[in-house]
């Protein structure tokens, strides 16, 4: 009943929690007495309250934990305990030298495919972004309006230009580019510049392409003004100083005067030459008329609006602008125009109108999508790996713990582990990354990196990221295993309990599925590519060699020499070959109804040649032939489908019927089959062909008869340098060239099957991981089962068992959705293959295996394993 | 005489240690002083001024025995040291000085 007055307890505990253990003893001791004390002259209220008031007069400095204690733990902050961790960090890696490789290069890989991915990325966003006033730039592009839709130009007509300039103060400067192909000659050097940019003098204004001799303002005013860039200053020139020296420029030998030298431009920008030639090289020589000629769509034009400017409020006043100008044209041609003003920077990710070089953000997000998922799984491999070996080292960490290591002692040792690794795969990576940059380059088909040391920004990125994730993937082993308890593991009876596992599993599932998705959908990019390369495109392109810029009159003294040669069985002139460009020409042809229809339709321009050498086949009226001189200029042969487009039933039904095209008039002669003349991606669209005037038509196409390609070559290459002594000869095979169009899926398909190939490996690492694990729980499982006679194989399908099972499943998971994905990206073909049902039987075989095989390295070890040694615990 | 400067409360201090000649420890000083001074005092405050006199040499302390009373907890015994008592003895000389100094009323 008369129980003793206790101090409140909650004092004590603080007292005992700040106060240094040396002292504890002997403050209690006297807080009690004084207690005693103070209840018995002043009563236990006022005794509690002093109390109180004694235990926060000794939070004082004196009395605090900060006395080292009898055996004083080391500050993880110490170079020579830090140094510590690392060597025996160190000596557990070469003791496990295979979990070791197979831990490091996991993370290595993901590293690496993460830093390319950035660089790609990074390569990708920066497009003309070197430009200062690049959010001041815009590029005129058009958008034409007829009965057969709305055709986007990228391109605009000559004088815009120069009276957009006229009219609208707010654009600073306008410079229109054309890229052109020149031929240059410098004593015996000569080549066909493909690079070759037509610029106002206005372009070093617009863009910032830095000029390292020259006068930037008047570089490109005179006509044959040559600015020309590094590269091809030291291709003509070599190490001398070309300004003032002259190139001679086309057929003519026009002399041109070198009067700037350019730094090579940035790789990521639309604007890309070799060789920069002034624009009234072309408005004042060449063509001195085209800056009237508003119907002339051939240049690109740029213009710089001043500062404040409003691109849109601009474009509202083109409609009345056209008008002004391009009105009565524009009505005659029953067409109308809209100009659009695209901002430079979205050009490269955003634009519709067509372009040479165009990216695509799906691409950007597909791929940092990727690089975020290999890097995430690639730490949870670790993880995961690492938290399975050091289960290995649970005695060990017994062992120290009984001896007196304190958790966080323990905890900072695998955590230094774990940092070892990843500094290890950081090297590894970077050596890695070194090596594939080139590769990378090549695979993307562009420069995105000219080495690893000149990305040093990126390197100390990969430096800072890789050390954090070494710091946090090595604490989650570490907290599991210096959670161990040492008595129960020292006497062999811990057994880790399954937290996690569901997680854990969960990780290898969503791994293969991704893993499986990917093969499911390398193999259907390899199929379709097979496809497209093995369909019947309805003309020979086997055999056939094309010879470009075969220009002037000579060209048919040309060709019929080769017709001539042995092994050359025919040669036919052209304006475009299948596969490469062609032009376009708006066009009336009276269609099924009676009436003149107008479309802008595709155009071949060819000679009598042509039609039989492509072996297209005619299948109402006939082919060119010289046997009718009107054929020249009053004929026109066109493609089933320009039949279809005009509503006749069947192909004889065009025959003869009226057309207008071009300044010829006339009538329809004949109907070839539809060929494949555009990549498989589009159906065939309607065409017309027409005999070429003296003007065009300057690729010669040969097809060649006998086996000896080499030598039939080198004699085509005698009669050209006969025939055209001072140009280069150049040629290329017309499937090859075809196939070119292809080059885009290519890529795709490379990149495709390396990040199959990756995530196959990462995915077998989580596996083996997950394997590992589950398999030193079973050890004693194991053990007893083969005590009682079963058999190794029969243990090591118990293992696999129940992994192959989550392999199933992620099969369940990612075949539907390679399934939809995949058809999507069919969906761009317009001719495609079936996805066969052979396909997913084959990723699933596939991944099954190597899933088997990454789990048989554990558990056929654990089968072998002498049960003696699992079971000697219990 | 730098260095063994005294404090007003560590002389107090001091003082009772030298009083309780051999028992004296952080709860029996603070009820002296308590009585003494008839004031409360705070135990951190006594114990603080025993740790610095400890490290000035004025103090040495040693672990004793226990008492139910202390739940069985051990004591910690202060003595004067020789340069303690020399201390004191100072104060008490330099004090007296003054206040023979100070003028007697006539």
């Amino acid at each position: 009943m008369n129980a003793p007055i206790q101090p409140p307890q909650w004092a004590t505990r603080l007292l005992r929690t700040f106060c240094a253990s040396q002292l504890v003893d002997d403050l209690e001791g006297d807080l009690l007495e004084l207690f005693a004390q103070r209840v018995r002259s002043l009563g236990p209220r006022e005794a509690r309250r002093r109390y109180v008031r004694d235990v926060f007069s000794l939070i004082r400095p004196f009395a605090m934990k900060e006395k080292p204690e009898k055996y004083p733990q080391p500050a993880f902050i110490q170079p020579a305990m830090i140094r510590n961790y690392f060597k025996i960090a160190f000596r557990n890696l070469a003791k496990h030298k295979m979990f070791s490789f197979i831990n490091i290069m996991g993370l290595s890989a993901g590293i690496t495919a993460c830093f390319l991915i950035a660089l790609y990325v990074h390569f990708e966003l920066s497009y003309d972004a070197f430009n200062k006033k690049a959010d001041r730039i815009y590029r005129l592009s058009s958008d034409i309006n007829s009965s057969a839709g709305t055709l986007h130009y990228s391109i605009s007509s000559w004088p815009l230009g120069p009276n957009l300039q006229t009219d609208f103060p707010e654009i600073e400067a306008f410079t229109r580019v054309s890229k052109e192909k020149y031929l240059f000659r410098k004593g015996d050097l000569k080549f066909n510049e493909e690079q070759t940019v037509l610029a106002d003098s206005t372009l070093f204004r617009v863009f910032d392409l830095e000029l390292l001799h020259g006068n930037p303002a008047t570089a490109l005013t005179a006509p044959f003004s040559v600015v020309l860039t590094e590269r091809s200053a030291r291709k003509y020139f070599g190490n001398a100083n070309p300004i003032g020296q002259t190139l001679l420029v086309g057929d003519n030998g026009d002399a041109a005067q070198v009067t700037g030298i350019m730094k090579d431009p940035p790789v990521n920008s639309q604007l890309t030459g070799d060789i920069f030639i002034s624009m009234t090289t072309h408005t004042r020589h060449y063509n001195k008329a085209v800056n009237e000629e508003w119907g002339n769509f051939g240049t690109t034009t740029y213009l710089l609006l001043k500062p404040g400017a409003n691109a849109n409020a601009l474009s509202r006043k083109f409609p009345a602008f056209l008008q002004r100008h391009m009105g009565r044209l524009l009505q005659a041609e029953k067409i109308s125009l809209t100009l659009v003003l695209e901002p430079l920077p979205e050009i490269y990710l955003h634009s519709k109108y067509e372009a040479e070089q165009s990216g695509s953000m799906a691409n950007i997000y597909t791929f940092t999508v990727i690089a975020a998922f290999i890097l995430v799984i690639a730490c949870i491999n670790f993880v995961n790996l690492t938290t399975a070996r050091s289960l290995e080292r649970a005695r060990e960490v017994g062992v120290r713990k009984a001896v007196g290591a304190g958790r966080w002692l323990l905890a900072r040792q695998f955590i230094a582990e774990s940092v070892l690794m990843s500094f290890l795969s950081f090297i590894f990576s970077l050596i890695l990354s070194a090596a594939l940059i080139p590769l990378f380059n090549e695979l993307s088909g562009k420069t995105i990196s000219r080495g690893i040391e000149y990305e040093l920004p990126f390197v100390g990125a990969l430096f800072a990221g890789s050390m954090l994730i070494g710091l946090v993937s090595g604490i989650y082993p570490a907290v599991v295993l210096s959670s161990l308890e040492p008595v129960k593991v020292l006497k062999g009876k811990f057994a880790m309990t399954g937290h996690g596992t569901l997680l854990r599993k969960g990780l290898v599932t969503v791994q293969f599925a991704i893993s499986i998705a990917l093969i499911i959908g390398t193999m259907i990019v390899y199929t379709q590519l097979n496809f497209l390369r093995s369909h019947d495109l309805g003309f020979a392109k086997d055999r056939m060699v094309v010879i470009p810029s075969a220009s002037g009159p000579e060209r048919n003294a040309l060709k019929a020499a080769l017709q001539n040669l042995n092994g050359v069985q025919s040669a036919a002139l052209s304006a475009s070959v299948p596969g490469g460009p062609n032009s376009q020409a708006h066009s009336r042809i009276e269609n099924s109804e009676g009436e003149m229809q107008v479309a802008t339709i595709d155009m071949y321009q060819v000679d009598f040649d042509f039609i039989p050498q492509y072996g297209l086949k005619v299948v109402a009226g006939r082919s060119f032939s010289k046997d009718f001189a009107t054929d020249s200029t009053k004929a026109l042969v066109i493609n089933e489908a320009m039949a279809k487009l005009l509503g006749y039933r069947s192909p004889e039904e065009a025959v003869n019927k009226k057309f207008s095209q071009w300044e010829r008039q006339g009538t329809i002669i004949g109907v070839v089959k539809d060929f494949n003349f555009k990549s498989l991606r589009e159906q065939v669209k309607p065409l017309t062909f027409r005999l070429a005037d003296r003007w065009n038509g300057d690729l010669l196409s040969v097809k060649l008869a006998g086996n000896d390609v080499r030598n039939t070559l080198s004699a085509i290459e005698q009669q050209w340098k006969t025939h055209y002594p001072d140009r280069p000869f150049s040629y290329y095979f017309l499937d090859e060239f075809y196939d070119r169009q292809y080059r885009a899926d290519v890529r795709f398909q490379r990149l495709f099957t390396n990040f199959a190939v990756l995530a196959i490996v990462i995915s077998c690492l989580g596996l083996l991981g997950l394997a590992s694990y589950s398999t030193i729980q079973r050890t004693k499982e194991i053990g007893v089962r083969k005590v009682m006679g079963a058999s190794a194989a029969s243990i090591v399908g118990l293992l696999s068992k129940d992994f192959l099972k989550l392999v199933g499943l992620a099969f369940v998971v990612a075949a539907p959705l390679a399934w939809i994905g995949m058809s999507r990206w069919l969906e761009g073909f317009a001719y495609k293959t079936d996805i066969g049902l052979w396909i997913f039987v084959a990723a699933a075989l596939l991944s099954a295996m190597v899933a088997f095989a990454t789990i048989s390295f554990q558990s056929i070890r654990a089968a072998l394993m002498n049960p003696v040694k699992s079971l000697r615990n219990e | 005489m730098k260095g063994t400067y005294l404090g007003e409360f560590e002389e107090v201090v001091l003082l009772a240690v030298a009083i309780l000649a051999g028992d004296a420890y952080g709860a029996s000083i603070t009820s002296e002083i308590e009585q003494q001074m008839g004031r409360s005092v705070n135990l951190g405050a006594v114990h603080a001024a025993l740790h610095r006199l400890e490290e000035k040499g004025l103090l040495s302390s040693r672990l004793g025995g226990a008492t139910a009373e202390r739940g069985g907890r051990s004591k910690r015994f202060f003595t004067v040291t020789m340069a303690g008592t020399k201390a004191l003895d100072n104060i008490r000389e330099i004090r007296n000085r003054m206040w023979n100094a100070i003028p007697k009323p006539a």
